[in-house]
């Protein structure tokens, strides 16, 4: 991504809950060669507040490049939450939003997508397929186009 | 309602109705038979009077012969005999008319034979004197007159005849009297039996409604009991439905939420056998520094026991893994197919079953064993299922089997009204008897366990019928083989059992 963005790289928002799943998922994105920052989250509130800003406009990050990595999961609220406020956010509509996690129930896919995901991955359960998964994602990720800033 | 007013009421009904008709009978019978009576005694009393009748005729045309003859003898000329030649035969004839009439009766018989013989005599004097009186002979026909034998024989005659007309009259007030009195009882019997029938009616009226009312009782009562058992139905189905879904829901979180945990520890563990190289590498170049001012191996060998140690524990760590993974996604699996919406089709089982066997011809080839499927008949149901279904036990029957004899796995069927029924049967190593239940429990596994297999197939299997609307059943002794029976709804329909558990998906 470095690549395309040389002036502005793209930071990753990682939003997961479980700091294992959170680490093995950073370790493997590394191994594909991604450098970006990823900026972890294990609850939603503070990943709101922090995609939103203090004054929950979304303006504090209006024009960055961002990239958002979104677990269903969490703890303090449903991921589903996070990604309808964020495609719905006149600001922050246009950042990619990657869900990745363990829900594969047709219904949740589908509400996902009719709100905006750009991408839905379901982690695979064994430990070589989800570190491949993660490392082809890595790979996805270092050539995949966010949108300009202007 | 206690069931004893019933048995009290019903039997009597029937013999009322039957006393009734009895009666009525009776009263149609003895009417019948008092008519007859009557029109017998008004015959009787009718006979009675032309008896009489006759009698007096008789006693008259005699007196109109004794008349005429009189006359003749009195003035000596012949047609004054024209009275006594008519009168005489019909004397004869009314004499003749009465013995006819009256021979049911003897006494009759006998008194009117004494008048024969009387008015025989009084005949006989009468022509006598007519006869002198012809030949000229006046004076003693007219002495014969006066000898008063006519006179006593017309006299006996008389008292004969009116003797017996007073017979008649007593015989005549005697049937008169019967008659009156048979008419009565008539009337009687009539009013009787007219009270009876009443009274029987009004009974049966009374215990019918009494019945009725007693019906209508038990019918509320039943009703209201039925209404109840429904309401209890109702709520144990509720119940249950929710037990159910909640079982379903427990079960996908449970899987759902395990795996997350799971995909950390082989995560991890992956990352530990990496770091294991780079470790091993480090200690090894440690060592084969120290080792080259030592010159001693026994180092060495230290740490490859170290090595295989390490590795052991890593692989019993990646074998439970392995199996915890496999365990989790069998009740994910389960509880995603509890949860799966069924779109029942008419099925052609033969065609399903044949190409299910093809699809295992491989596997049978290897082991030797002969797959046959015959005459199944169709259903209407869910394919998806039914083949998960078939596909496991023919997979089990398959996968079981007595070691040296070639297996022999049949699929056969057969439909009743309302269900269809098939038979997997197979010659393998059999169930004991005591794990027939236990088969069918979700990680559970009888026999030697020689096999792979994490005891899920037939737990599916039967979950799955179930959901059908059907039931499963096994036949089996250890070493002869098993049946698995699998029944089938003809026609499956949302209704049938777990329309509730779908709704829960």
């Amino acid at each position: 991504m470095n690549n395309h963005f040389a002036e502005q790289p793209v930071d990753i928002v990682m939003i997961e809950d479980d700091e294992g799943h959170a680490r093995l998922i950073e370790k493997n994105i590394r191994r594909a060669g991604v450098n970006n920052r990823i900026i972890p989250f294990t609850n939603g509130t503070e990943a709101v507040d922090f995609l939103f800003g203090p004054d929950s406009t979304g303006m504090v990050n209006k024009g960055r490049p961002l990239l958002i990595l979104l677990d269903l999961n969490l703890p303090d609220m449903t991921g589903v939450d996070i990604l309808g406020r964020v495609k719905r956010n006149e600001h922050l509509k246009r950042i990619p939003v990657v869900v990745l996690t363990t829900t594969d129930d047709a219904v949740e896919i589908q509400r996902c997508y009719d709100l905006g995901c750009n991408v839905y991955i379901t982690k695979p359960v064994d430990y070589e397929n989800f570190a491949n998964a993660i490392r082809q994602l890595g790979l996805f990720f270092s050539v995949i186009q966010v949108p300009s800033p202007n | 309602m206690p069931p004893s007013r019933f048995r009290a009421g019903s039997p009597l009904q029937p013999l009322l109705l039957a006393a009734g008709f009895l009666l009525l009978i009776g009263i149609s019978a003895a009417t019948l038979w008092l008519v007859d009576r009557s029109a017998a005694d008004a015959r009787m009393v009718a006979h009675t009077l032309q008896v009489q009748d006759k009698l007096s005729n008789l006693l008259l045309s005699v007196r109109r012969a004794e008349s005429s003859q009189r006359g003749y003898l009195f003035v000596d000329n012949e047609s004054y005999l024209t009275e006594y030649n008519e009168a005489r035969p019909e004397a004869e004839r009314q004499l003749q008319e009465l013995r006819e009439i009256t021979q049911d009766n003897p006494a009759r018989q006998r008194t009117l034979e004494r008048v024969g013989e009387t008015m025989a005599a009084k005949f006989a004097e009468m022509d006598r004197t007519i006869a002198l009186s012809r030949a000229g002979q006046r004076e003693e026909a007219r002495s014969l007159v006066l000898s008063d034998v006519g006179r006593d024989l017309m006299t006996s005659l008389r008292t004969q005849i009116e003797q017996t007309i007073t017979n008649e009259n007593a015989l005549f007030e005697q049937r008169s009297e019967q008659s009156r009195r048979n008419g009565w009882l008539l009337v009687l019997l009539c009013l009787a039996g007219a009270v009876l029938v009443a009274l029987i009616g009004g009974l049966s009226v009374l215990l019918m409604q009494r019945n009725v009312r007693a019906r209508e009782a038990a019918r509320q009562e039943l009703a209201v009991t039925n209404a109840n058992l429904e309401r209890i139905v109702e709520y144990r189905t509720a119940d249950l439905t929710e037990a159910n879904e909640e079982i379903q829901r427990f079960a996908y979180i449970v899987s759902h939420d395990l795996r997350s945990p799971l995909v950390n520890i082989m995560g991890f563990t992956a990352e530990l056998e990496a770091l294991r190289k780079d470790l091993f590498a480090q200690v090894e170049s440690l060592s084969g520094q120290a080792s080259a001012a030592a010159a001693d191996t026994s180092d060495e060998t230290a740490l490859e026991r170290l090595g295989k140690d390490f590795d052991e524990a890593i692989g019993f760590i990646k074998t439970s893994i392995g199996k915890m993974d496999r365990l989790i996604n069998a009740v994910l699996k389960l509880s995603r197919e509890g949860r799966r919406q069924f779109h029942p089709e008419r099925i052609d089982m033969n065609e399903m079953l044949t190409s299910i066997v093809r699809s295992v011809a491989h596997r049978a080839a290897e082991l030797g064993a002969t797959v046959t499927v015959a005459g199944l008949p169709p259903v209407e149901s869910d394919r998806l299922a039914i083949e998960q279904v078939f596909s496991n036990l023919i997979d089990n029957a398959l996968k079981y089997g007595r070691p040296g004899v070639p297996g022999q796995v049949e699929i056969a069927g057969r439909s009743t009204p309302a269900h269809v029924v098939y038979d997997v049967r197979d010659n393998g190593r059999g169930i004991d008897p005591q794990d027939h239940q236990r088969v069918f429990e979700l990680f559970r596994r009888s026999g030697p366990q020689d096999r792979p297999g994490e005891g899920i197939g037939l737990a599916h299997v039967r979950a799955l019928v179930r959901r059908l609307g059907g039931t499963m059943s096994l036949t089996s002794e250890l070493g002869r083989g098993a049946v698995f029976t699998v029944t089938l709804p003809r026609r499956w329909s949302g209704e049938t059992r777990s329309a509730e558990t779908r709704s829960a998906a």
